[in-house]
């Protein structure tokens, strides 16, 4: 399958309707594929907003056939912060259908941050791990820690994480942080929020919608290898509790598919919840090897003019992480890197891009593989 | 700690299941005790159901290799035990998370407490039957946990066991037994119940009292707690006969009544919060289990861990930080009930 068109709001605060963030996507993507509508013949939607801010709306596919103004089937498919990577998994999935939307849009920051934690922390267990304080900072704290231990990185490596995918945003227009750079002292001197994990650290929980159009008729952009695998919600009952298996499993399918090895990729979008899961991610994802993802960011490889940049948009620490429209605007990226019109932040080898998206703590993965055609 | 393994596939699961999707063989049901320390992240962040911070979450581990997540509100290191004081103190009160396995729950409760049930232990259930409704309105004892109550005392081997309560309304128990479907655990478990207006009743002063609180030698008061009350208490009216009980009624406060129920000591209460009720009769899901041989103490405990700020004011001048605490602590469980739906 092939991407004729991608859209995707500007990552914020915005307080505009989450149907909004659907349709302003939709139109950039619809008209980014010189298409219409009338030329789509199924979508397939994400999203968990947005209970916080009582706007709830269990039923949201009949809502975008209202504002849509049709009666194509729209699937609507919830994997939390993975729910981008799903849906894009599932549509290509489809057969019969030759244009099909993939579709996400948050409105998730709407009310004070002691609720909107509260809702995120809904993608975690409820009884094991929920009322054992499990935060998602928290989890990945403790994963963090055991890394740590058993490998020797150090909090230095992720500071020089964000700090990289800082100065990636700050070049995005579409990146919260867009002209915002953060200075690295800011980083290293940002308060812990579950030790040993800092509020810099962690991404940005902002509202947005993204869109991307697959079908069958050629493009640009081929979606070459694509690969979804889940592993247990009790993050602590897995076997190995440093590494994320669904990630390794979903690359390796994924890797497969397009034919390629991890050395192909020209560069990536990891999904940077935290700092410490895309380090732990460039292992996962067969960048590094086990143990060894600190070099990469150490070697500066990973940097915009490195040979293997990732997060070039800013990733879910600069650019926002609008929960399940994030899978999606990750594509964005990737689509337009591949195309080469990202201006300042263009990096020089774009013919492979990945994608890795997360929901929960590692809990259900996709992997993407997108190529120029 | 209680897991579930299945022995052909090797393959073990926290959460209470059955039989191996795989193998269909019946899983073992494996405890175990030794808990260490190996990680911990101190959170300052506030949410909801962690409302008070600095707090602990620590990675356990078993003697298994098992792992799992624990809060606590004391700074552990990695390396140090987690393990639980018992005490048969009568004004304790044990706080225990259900984790979806009661029987689990209920042996925790049994041990910390120090609770005495022997085969030949001549015990009386009495569940809460108040209102002829299905069991997710938690206006009673839920079915499951009458069930859990009655296989863990069948499991120690006790034979003589009963089950009563009264009406103190105008609903004959016998519809409420039905409606609730606490008739079928019954059945399931071959006890009949019975009302206890018809068991005789002893003059204890003002008060009168079931014979049957003399006759056995533990009740087991299935309390259904619901926010802003002391429905432990209210539950042990039921031992009262009830023309009796109307008469105090008018003649004197649910405090007196209450202290007069204070002479019974062989009652425990097993407060259960799995789903309890809040003032305004929505049930919220908390998933966590009291024990305490003082109703009072029980339900001045419970309505703290749900900051439920508008209380008679015998529960309100309990002083809840000088109650003695077993198992989970206070703050660990604490969160507005009014804040969760």
């Amino acid at each position: 399958m092939y991407i004729k068109g991608v859209g995707m709001t500007k990552f914020d605060y915005s307080t505009k309707n989450w149907w909004d963030f659907a349709y302003e996507a939709s139109i950039e993507a619809l008209k980014d594929a010189s298409m219409s509508m009338g030329d789509i013949d199924a979508i397939v939607f994400t999203s968990i907003s947005s209970a916080a801010g009582g706007e709830h709306q269990t039923h949201k596919v009949s809502l975008l056939s209202d504002i849509f103004k049709t009666n194509i089937p729209i699937i609507e498919i919830a994997s939390v912060c993975g729910g981008g990577g799903v849906a894009l998994w599932t549509a290509l999935k489809m057969k019969g259908f030759k244009n099909v939307m993939v579709l996400a849009a948050e409105k998730f920051a709407d009310n004070r941050s002691e609720v909107v934690t509260d809702w995120i922390l809904s993608a975690a267990e409820k009884v094991y791990e929920q009322t054992e304080g499990m935060l998602f900072p928290t989890q990945n704290a403790l994963i963090w820690q055991m890394y740590m231990e058993k490998y020797g990185a150090t909090m230095d490596d992720l500071s020089l994480i964000a700090y990289k995918n800082h100065q990636n945003a700050a070049l995005n227009p579409k990146a919260y942080f867009y002209k915002k750079p953060v200075e690295i002292e800011k980083i290293k001197n940002s308060p812990e929020v579950s030790f040993p994990l800092r509020l810099m650290d962690c991404s940005l929980s902002v509202n947005g919608g993204a869109a991307v159009i697959i079908s069958s008729d050629k493009s640009d952009i081929e979606v070459v290898g694509s690969g979804f695998a889940t592993d247990h919600i009790l993050t602590f009952g897995r076997e190995n509790i440093t590494h994320f298996k669904a990630t390794q499993m979903a690359a390796k399918i994924a890797y497969e598919d397009a034919g390629i090895k991890p050395e192909n990729i020209d560069l990536a979008e990891i999904h940077d919840a935290f700092t410490s899961v895309e380090l732990i991610s460039y292992e996962d994802l067969g960048f590094a090897e086990m143990g060894k993802g600190a070099d990469l960011i150490r070697s500066g490889e990973i940097n915009r003019d490195g040979s293997l940049p990732i997060n070039v948009s800013g990733g879910l620490k600069a650019k926002g992480h609008p929960i399940s429209a994030t899978g999606l605007a990750q594509v964005y990226e990737i689509v337009h890197q591949l195309r080469g019109d990202c201006a300042e932040r263009q990096v020089r080898k774009h013919d492979i891009g990945l994608t890795h998206n997360i929901g929960g703590a590692g809990g259900s993965v996709t992997v993407h593989i997108l190529k120029k055609i | 700690m209680v897991f579930y393994k299945c022995n052909n596939c090797n393959k073990k699961w926290q959460q209470p299941v059955s039989i191996c999707p795989f193998c269909f063989s019946k899983l073992e049901r494996i405890r175990t005790e030794k808990l260490k320390v190996i990680a911990s992240s101190k959170v300052v962040i506030p949410s909801l159901l962690h409302p008070k911070i600095p707090y602990y979450a620590l990675l356990i581990e078993d003697e298994c290799g098992n792992k799992f997540a624990y809060k606590s509100m004391k700074d552990r290191r990695v390396g140090d035990s987690l393990e639980f004081a018992s005490s048969d103190n009568r004004d304790a009160v044990v706080i225990w998370k259900a984790n979806y396995d009661l029987l689990d729950a209920i042996e925790n409760i049994v041990k910390l407490a120090k609770l005495e049930i022997r085969k030949d232990s001549k015990i009386l259930v009495l569940p809460t039957l108040v209102e002829p409704v299905h069991n997710h309105f938690h206006e009673n004892t839920s079915l499951e946990f009458l069930d859990a109550i009655l296989t863990y005392l069948e499991n120690v081997g006790v034979r003589k066991i009963k089950i009563a309560t009264q009406s103190l309304s105008d609903k004959p128990i016998e519809i409420l037994a039905q409606k609730s479907g606490l008739l079928d655990v019954c059945i399931k478990h071959k006890l009949t119940p019975f009302d206890l207006a018809n068991s005789g009743f002893d003059n204890q002063g003002s008060i009168h009292i079931s014979r049957e609180v003399k006759e056995n030698d533990l009740l087991l008061n299935l309390s259904a707690l619901k926010s802003g009350k002391s429905s432990s208490n209210e539950n042990a009216m039921r031992l009262i006969e009830k023309s009796n009980y109307e008469a105090l009624r008018y003649l004197y406060s649910e405090e007196y009544i209450f202290k007069a129920l204070s002479s019974i000591d062989n009652m425990f209460i097993f407060g259960e919060a799995i789903h309890p009720q809040r003032t305004d009769k929505f049930p919220v899901f908390r998933s966590l289990i009291f024990g305490s041989r003082n109703p009072v103490n029980l339900d001045a405990v419970f309505n703290n861990t749900g900051m439920v700020n508008n209380l008679p004011k015998y529960l309100r001048d309990t002083k809840v930080d000088q109650i003695k605490i077993i198992g989970r602590e206070i703050d660990e469980v604490k969160r507005n009930i009014d804040l969760i739906l």
